[in-house]
């Protein structure tokens, strides 16, 4: 069990020690104490998906997450759904398909759809909004990202 | 001018992915809230809780003693006004006398962090007198007992007043066979780009400013910290990271960007402000509530033959864009069709709400909506398709409208007749089942505003610099502001094409008005026409020097050589030439890195009656959708399944940024029809977050069949136009349209929400008309 | 945007949680999945010095067929499609709580127990300040229907309806040992937005119970909104029963969406036993249930507008209730 102060879980894949306060939000604690900033602020009220990190390879609002209580588990962020040389088969469908036009949105959607096409491989169109339909893009009007996406899972074997 | 283009080109034409996509998708890309500056503090506003009122004092005594406040600011402080359009400067940077709307901006502190910021807020006592709330633009036609802004007209909340008539509109409706009147009442909606508006301020010790912000208009953002702050243009630099969305949002020089530059000053350190939701909600600058009352004489043909309108623009508590918005709501009612005679009236009224501004196809929306719809009520008295009503109407190329807007390049009748075979129209109008029904809506946009702002019309609108250096990379410098419309992708594209050379090669610097040349911003839509030609012309003179570079190392002339990828060649004789950076590297022998330069500028265009210059464009966009919708009539709830949007920006450029544009704009449409509002009571926002305003969610957006039917414009570059506004016009009126097809009940106002719907029904049943035999 | 200060405690037991509620009675909340309960603190709404998370107890998760821990994410039950088969009012309801994001973190129990809503109410501090604070935050009044009596704020959870049809019982833990009550019986349809609930302060819901039988019965759950996504319920029907064309051999209604509480309407569905389920009777059950609620004006979609669509919706849902597996 960690000291109160001091936080310990994983972060994309390496274990991770930050000193936490109760009421620390994951995503200041991802943007600010760890410097990650590609995961981003839209609402802070968990009414955009912008945030989006994966806890425990669930697709979660970094917003509405207290930090503390992801003690013990893993947390995944959009640098972390990244391979270290290139594009995941998600983000080069996206960069593809221009499924990304002013690009706020986009490391939410790449880590939902990401999440999504581990769990089903190959998703219909229907899946595939159901599942983004708590990540808002402005800018395109979510056919391309729909696009990518089910190209992504075509990509798949 | 353009030479006439090749028919085919490299790049151009293609589907270019955005160049930053890479960094977009893997989060690398930097946005203002991304950055960091070493000690920076936390900027935050204290925003007035009243609709009106006189700030009589504000002690700022205690927030200034908390531990970790570096400066509270209030007004006095930065008096000096400012606004994006020169003759209406109304707006302080922190309000000064007066707050004018739940929301204002009225004090601002600088601190350690947020905690002790909002800390400080709370510290801070504001004596008032509450003045009178004017909520309702009707009552603020009349005199009021306490304007607004002194400016009103005639001690009036009135903004502006534009009033115009060309030919005799009585008259016209004197000989009509069929006229209507459409009274329209549109409520007001907002920008909600996801990224909300972040700003980074940093006074240094050798007298410069440095400003980063999510901005769409750098320069305008850069006179307006010089006027207000006092400071000298050339020691403030102003930078623009990635930027998440504008549509118009970030398209003023906005009061918190001078007030984190101001806190900077004051406490020598960086300053970041960044906002809220709800702020974004407040700051708004969208699309202003509208009442118009519409008017269209027809003859027994169906040939327009005059317009009479009247519009009541709900403008807010500044000015913003509001003047060129109180011309907009009626003469960019003046295409696609040909209009003999037309008068407008328009006013923009004050209001202590958040100030509306431009948003994405500004001024052309509302009057869109309710024009197209007055149409397709008059084809249906007059029994003629609406198709063949807008046939018979549509301005020809190269045609002068009555208010003296040129119209070149023209493909609507293409839009009209490839929208109308594609949808399957003639087999559907009026002959689908009840519940389900197609509609037509149309419309034209400018394809960049004809008068810059801020300028002396003798300077470009738009200047881009390109560097070349031994290693062959060129750098490209401008400040035209890429806000996730693609602009930095085909401002390579363009340059990449001109010289022959791989995408790569090319790389467009972020903008820093350090070094990049003015670009006026992203706005009106002017943005590939006037950065792309402007771009053609500097890549075209660095390919002159490589030209000659070439001739001389292949001893032939410049003409007898061509320009392909990656080389230098001999027409005809491809084994003799050289390679891009052979001849690079030639022309370097004299002069060292190579620079090149290109600008652009509208020609004089519009009449010379007062405002004529509101409306005209270098060239325009046409547009002609339908739209299917299903609706069901126990609920009011309702489908729209399917768009065809036939669309003329002349040659698309780049078609995935084109397609990406339209769909986006199709859904920014949709949801205003469906459920976007700013819902008020009196001047109180009861919806300023993204849970109740009802942006659409996938399943809601219709499949998209886009049509690309433009043909090159003559003045466009490599025959481009805008494909970033017109594209959303369309979207509204070929809805409301297809619902009245589906359930024969005609709507005017917007949003359509079900209950709406269902009202609509009932009506028409009470009043004993059947439709579709229901 | 950032959380005031306040302790955070993390019990690993039931027996803890009870000690932590009674040492900070009335200085506490509960933190489930935190998706309603984190925006409101943000917004400065009846905050508490003290979080109680309940994610570490390990008898508050899982579930079975028969049994749904409190602190069951709604994604997981989700996932389930034996659960989603057997039980197709609450497969419907679970599928449309807000999006897939807060379906992650947030819990059956959160759900069941969600605080009520209402557009003066869900704001934030500025805003609330700046119109003066109502009865259920802050203020002495409401600013529905002005008065300060009654809270008018409004049941918005998708799940207690569907799970209502069903009978289910929830199982409570409080100072004084375990209880197990009607579900129907935690809702006090004589209370208001704020005292709404028939749960003593500190008691903890410990986990749903689904009885055998509610594994037979057809379902469904309809949910009025503006967006199929984000939305909370302007209007939510569940029914559950067994019934065909000759005959009905039960059948249950709830109501969320438009009241503080969702209501079960057993005096307007048992006369039905025993019947035939012809459209009139569907549509006097329907115009029924409708001149029972009284929605306000305190949501995006207009009160008549609700109203009217109780009616259409109940007819729907009964039309639609799919699943079961007796005759």
């Amino acid at each position: 069990m960690s000291s109160p102060d001091l936080l310990r879980f994983r972060l994309n894949g390496h274990p991770a020690e930050v000193a936490c306060e109760a009421p620390r939000i994951l995503l200041d604690l991802v943007r600010e104490d760890l410097g990650l900033t590609g995961t981003k602020r839209g609402c802070d009220l968990g009414t955009c998906g912008c945030c989006t990190v994966l806890l425990d390879g669930r697709p979660t609002l970094s917003c509405l997450t207290l930090a503390r209580l992801v003690e013990g588990r893993e947390v995944t962020t959009i640098e972390g759904v990244t391979p270290p040389n290139g594009l995941s088969p998600v983000q080069r469908a996206f960069v593809q398909y221009g499924a990304t036009q002013c690009g706020f949105c986009t490391p939410g959607f790449v880590v939902t759809a990401t999440a999504l096409l581990r769990e089903s491989p190959h998703p219909n169109r229907e899946e595939i909004e159901r599942a983004i339909s708590g990540n808002l893009c402005r800018c395109t009007g979510y056919r391309k990202i729909v696009e990518a996406i089910e190209a992504a899972g075509r990509e798949v074997p | 001018m353009v030479a006439t283009p090749p028919p085919s080109y490299r790049l151009l034409g293609g589907r270019i992915p955005y160049i930053e996509g890479p960094l977009k998708v893997t989060g690398r890309a930097e946005y203002t809230d991304d950055i960091r500056r070493p000690g920076i503090l936390v900027g935050r506003l204290l925003r007035s809780p009243w609709p009106h009122a006189r700030l009589r004092s504000i002690d700022t005594s205690a927030a200034r003693a908390l531990p970790g406040v570096h400066a509270v600011l209030t007004g006095d402080r930065y008096p000096i006004p400012f606004g994006v359009l020169p003759i209406t400067h109304d707006e302080t940077a922190i309000a000064v006398d007066k707050a004018r709307y739940i929301g204002d901006i009225i004090a601002a502190v600088a601190a350690t962090d947020e905690l002790t910021a909002e800390r400080a807020l709370s510290l801070i006592r504001v004596d008032i007198e509450p003045l009178p709330e004017y909520a309702d633009p009707r009552v603020g036609t009349s005199k009021v007992a306490e304007p607004i802004h002194s400016r009103g007209l005639l001690g009036s909340n009135i903004q502006k007043e534009v009033v115009q008539h060309f030919g005799n509109v009585d008259a016209a409706f004197a000989h009509a066979a069929h006229s209507v009147r459409v009274r329209g009442n549109f409520a007001g909606v907002t920008h909600a780009f996801t990224e909300p508006m972040a700003t980074i301020a940093e006074a240094t010790p050798d007298g410069r400013l440095t400003v980063w912000s999510a901005t769409q208009v750098p320069h305008y953002l850069h006179r307006a910290l010089s006027e207000v702050l006092e400071i000298p243009m050339h020691r403030i630099r102003v930078i623009k990271p990635e930027v998440g969305g504008g549509f118009g949002g970030k398209s003023d020089p906005l009061p918190h960007e001078i007030v984190c530059a101001a806190l900077s000053l004051e406490t020598g350190r960086p300053v970041k402000i960044l906002f809220d939701r709800e702020d974004v909600f407040y700051t708004n600058h969208g699309r202003h509530p509208t009442q118009n009352d519409v008017r269209i004489a027809i003859d027994p043909e169906g040939r327009i033959l005059g317009y009479d309108i009247e519009a009541l623009i709900d403008g807010g508590a500044w000015s913003s864009f509001g003047t060129v918005t109180t011309y907009y709501n009626g003469v960019l009612a003046m295409g696609p069709y040909r209009v003999p005679n037309f008068r407008y009236r328009g006013r923009r009224v004050y209001t202590t709400k958040p100030p509306s501004g431009a948003m994405r196809a500004h001024g052309g929306t509302n009057i869109r909506y309710s024009v197209e719809v007055a149409l397709d009520m008059l084809a249906e008295t007059a029994g003629i398709d609406p198709f063949d009503l807008r046939t018979r109407n549509a301005l020809p190329p190269n045609s002068k409208t009555v208010n003296e807007f040129r119209i070149t390049s023209t493909s609507f009748l293409k839009c009209l007749t490839a929208a109308r075979e594609r949808s399957g129209w003639d087999a559907k109008f009026r002959k689908l089942p009840y519940g389900q029904g197609v509609g037509l809506g149309c419309g034209f946009y400018i394809s960049g505003s004809n008068s810059p702002i801020h300028f002396t019309p003798k300077m470009p609108q738009s200047t881009v610099h390109l560097k070349v250096d031994m290693d062959g990379g060129i750098a490209v410098h401008s400040m035209q502001a890429d806000i996730g419309q693609g602009s930095n992708t085909l401002l390579a594209a363009i340059v990449a094409e001109v010289l022959g050379v791989d995408l790569d090669r090319v790389h467009v610097q972020r903008v820093d008005s350090d070094v990049s040349p003015i670009d006026i911003g992203s706005y009106s839509s002017r943005v590939t026409f006037m950065m792309g030609n402007a771009a053609r012309a500097a890549a075209e003179e660095l390919r002159s020097k490589l030209v000659a570079a070439a001739a001389a190392l292949l001893d032939r002339s410049p003409g007898a050589l061509e320009v392909v990828h990656e080389r230098i060649q001999e027409k005809g004789y491809p084994e003799v030439g050289v390679t891009f950076l052979t001849a690079l590297h030639r022309a370097m022998e004299t002069a060292g890195a190579l620079t090149a330069s290109g600008s652009y500028n509208t020609s004089p265009l519009g009449g010379s009656f007062k405002g004529a210059r509101a409306g005209t464009a270098p060239a325009y966009s046409f547009a002609a959708y339908v739209a299917q919708t299903e609706v069901d009539d126990e609920t009011g709830e309702y489908r729209v399944s399917k768009i065809w949007a036939a669309f003329d920006c002349g040659r698309p450029l780049n078609r995935l940024a084109v397609e990406g544009q339209i769909e986006g704009s199709i859904h920014m449409g949709l949801g205003q029809v469906m459920g976007e509002s700013m819902n008020y009571r009196g001047g109180r926002l009861f919806n300023p977050s993204l849970l109740e305003y009802k942006i659409p969610m996938p399943q809601q957006m219709p499949d998209v069949e886009i049509l690309l039917v433009g043909d090159d414009d003559p003045e466009g570059p490599f025959g481009a136009k805008e494909a970033g506004e017109g594209p959303l016009i369309a979207t509204l009126p070929a809805v409301g349209n297809a619902l009245y097809d589906a359930v024969g009940v005609r709507f005017t106002d917007l949003p359509i929400t079900p209950d709406k719907v269902l009202k609509g029904i009932d009506q028409r049943r009470a009043e004993g008309r059947a439709w579709k035999g229901r | 945007m950032h959380l005031d200060a306040f302790e955070l405690h993390r019990p690993t037991s039931v027996d803890d949680a009870m000690r932590l509620a009674a040492e900070w009675s009335g200085k506490f909340d509960y933190l489930a999945g935190g998706t309603d309960l984190l925006p409101n603190y943000k917004m400065h709404i009846n905050l508490k010095p003290h979080l109680i998370a309940l994610d570490a107890v390990p008898e508050l998760a899982g579930h079975s067929l028969d049994r749904v821990g409190a602190m069951e994410r709604l994604g997981e039950l989700e996932r389930d499609p034996a659960f989603l088969a057997a039980y197709p009012s609450v497969a419907d309801a679970v599928r449309e709580v807000a999006t897939p994001l807060v379906r992650t973190s947030g819990t059956v129990g959160g759900n069941l127990l969600v605080e009520t809503r209402c557009f003066f109410f869900n704001q934030s501090y500025f805003w609330r300040e700046s119109l003066g604070f109502c009865l259920k935050a802050d203020g002495d009044k409401c600013h529905v229907v002005p008065q300060k009596e009654r809270c008018y704020a409004t049941f918005s959870g998708d799940l207690a309806p569907a799970f209502l049809v069903l009978d289910a019982e929830v199982e409570v833990a409080g100072p004084s040992g375990r209880r197990r009550v009607p579900l129907v019986d935690l809702y006090d349809e004589k209370g208001d937005g704020i005292r709404r609930l028939k749960i003593q302060p500190g008691e903890l819901l410990v986990a749903v119970h689904l009885p055998p039988r509610s594994r037979t019965l057809r379902g469904r759950y309809r949910k009025l909104r503006v967006r199929p996504s984000y939305d909370f319920p302007e209007l939510g029907v569940a029914v559950a029963g067994t019934w065909d064309a000759r005959r009905v051999e039960s059948l249950s209604v709830a109501v969320g969406g438009v009241e503080p509480y969702p209501r079960r309407f057993d005096e307007l569905t048992d006369p039905l036993v025993g019947e035939t389920l012809s459209e009139d009777r569907v549509r006097a059950l329907a115009e029924a249930i409708t001149r029972a609620v009284r929605p306000v004006h305190n949501t995006f979609l207009l009160p008549d507008y609700r109203r009217r669509m109780v009616s259409v919706y109940v007819r729907r849902a009964i039309a639609e209730a799919k699943g079961g597996t007796a005759a």
